[in-house]
């Protein structure tokens, strides 16, 4: 499913948290450009060194792990500690007034661990229990906290301010944080090889891979935090550029930057000017605004085998 | 025998008036979308044999067709593209239509039993549209696809599209004129036309 991970990038992303890198430029040389990214400087050096670090260490070891370890194998690896994250989840569910949500993840936890042999196996799938992605910073997020400005981590990649509060309780929630060095070497391994295809996409999409990888990992991360229901960049206000739209639309944006803000009143700096009136939502029986014209609902999604391959 | 002449000459105007009648009739912008999504398809399940350049040759009109890429092109670059001369403007259009047509045919080289599905149809304040879809991948999560639509001119034309709550417009926007403040528009250019160049050879 190589293709898959080329094409969906915001699926891809959310295993990019290890190491941010492989940009083919030396982003080092690259001055800071962008004004609401205040850390530009710092980042871009923590980047490009995660990116080396990537090179060097991180990429020939999850090579080695990927070619000698069958994929079944691979899959068990990834179901494993993907169920010791529902433990966090289950938290931040509970933290985020989820109640039935956590309900459902905690029988998810129950079944994978029993029935999948300690998560070996995602059992919980095929009787319609999906993965649910929380964690303390999308808790933060609602209980209003801001985001913050965008930082690169050594070795741990992107995050925001509030991301780091965010990580600490998130790694202290997961008991493999607890288990000993060398259930959490394969668990480091685990992530670099789940992150395979959206590094890849990166470094073939990206003109810029650092600006590329902030600007996705913060739209990634304002979806999730607002549970798809985000602010999106649905229309872009270009009227400085076409006077005949302009004369269509008496009242303009004024300035190419505005600040938009998600559900949780949480405010976010978006390079567009942006229709302010329109929002989406992952939800279309529930839309926040604009009117909806149809609904019909799509094909039922599909079950996912026992083994699932995910790189 | 006059009677059959003027017989087949109210069948003729008949066909006429539907065809031009047909022709005349705008595609909706879910249309629109509906179509390139069938197009793409049906170039996935021949990606194999048409190779690279054949899914490029294959995909240049249903993309030019649904996408408005002078739009996108003079968006991306922000208040960026008042600066540029009339020749740079058509040149930095010319690349981005390819590099648009190259991403497709890149990321879109083969078929595993993916499938489109429509859920909504939502209209913007400001006369825009945007069509809720999302790609159904066997063995993995859908991804939801949101398609915004302008009219450009009599037709509905793609100007953006939202993949799981990222938006490639703003995504690009960012790069573009970052890479234009940064390095200037040859560099630009010259950046897009090595993705051009890498995506053939991928």
């Amino acid at each position: 499913m190589k293709k898959t991970h080329t094409i969906l990038l915001a699926v891809l992303l959310t295993q990019s948290l290890f190491l941010s890198g492989c940009a083919t430029t030396n982003e080092s040389d690259q001055k800071p450009t962008a004004t609401d990214d205040p850390y530009e400087n710092f980042n871009r050096k923590m980047f490009s060194f995660n990116d080396k670090v990537d090179d060097y260490v991180a990429k020939p070891i999850s090579d080695t792990y990927k070619k000698v370890t069958p994929q079944p194998v691979q899959t068990g690896v990834f179901n494993f500690f993907n169920n010791l994250k529902n433990i966090n989840v289950i938290i931040n569910d509970a933290l985020q007034a989820k109640f039935s949500q956590s309900a459902k993840d905690s029988g998810r936890l129950a079944i994978n661990s029993s029935l999948g042999l300690l998560g070996l196996f995602d059992v919980a799938q095929h009787v319609g229990l999906e993965q649910n992605e929380e964690d303390f910073d999308q808790t933060l997020a609602v209980w209003g906290i801001p985001q913050g400005s965008y930082l690169v981590l050594p070795l741990l990649g992107p995050s925001t301010l509030r991301g780091i509060p965010g990580a600490a309780f998130d790694t202290a929630a997961n008991p493999s944080t607890y288990i000993g060095m060398p259930i959490q070497v394969i668990s480091l391994l685990n992530t670099r090889a789940s992150a395979e295809g959206s590094l890849q996409f990166i470094n073939e999409a990206a003109l810029d891979p650092y600006v590329f990888t902030r600007e996705s990992y913060l739209q990634w991360r304002n979806n999730l935090a607002a549970d798809g229901k985000a602010k999106a960049t649905y229309d872009v206000d270009d009227l400085d550029t076409e006077p005949a739209d302009a004369q269509k639309d008496p009242t303009p944006s004024p300035t190419p930057t505005v600040v938009s803000a998600n559900s949780n009143n949480e405010t976010h700096h978006h390079s567009l000017t942006l229709e302010p009136e329109v929002t989406s939502s992952s939800n279309t029986s529930q839309p926040i605004s604009g009117k909806i014209i149809q609904h019909k609902k799509g094909s039922k999604k599909k079950r996912k085998p026992l083994l699932n391959p995910k790189n | 025998m006059i009677l059959k002449k003027l017989t087949l000459s109210c069948f003729y105007l008949v066909f006429i008036f539907a065809t031009a009648n047909a022709y005349s009739q705008e595609e909706t912008a879910k249309q629109v979308v509906d179509k390139f999504q069938s197009e793409l398809i049906s170039v996935m399940k021949n990606g194999k044999q048409l190779g690279y350049t054949g899914r490029y040759n294959s995909l240049r009109d249903p993309v030019s067709n649904s996408h408005d890429l002078s739009k996108i092109a003079r968006i991306i670059v922000g208040k960026e593209w008042e600066k540029l001369s009339g020749e740079q403007q058509k040149k930095l259009e010319d690349v981005i239509i390819k590099l648009s047509i190259a991403s497709y045919a890149h990321n879109f080289k083969d078929y595993s039993g993916e499938s489109f599905s429509f859920d909504s149809e939502e209209e913007t304040t400001r006369g825009g549209v945007v069509i809720h879809s999302h790609l159904n991948i066997p063995e993995d999560k859908p991804v939801k696809f949101d398609y915004m639509l302008k009219e450009n001119g009599t037709s509905w034309r793609i100007i953006n599209i939202i993949a799981n709550g990222v938006s490639d417009l703003a995504l690009k926007r960012s790069e573009y004129t970052s890479i234009l403040q940064r390095d200037g528009f040859d560099a630009l250019i010259s950046k897009i036309d090595e993705k051009i160049d890498n995506y053939s050879k991928l």
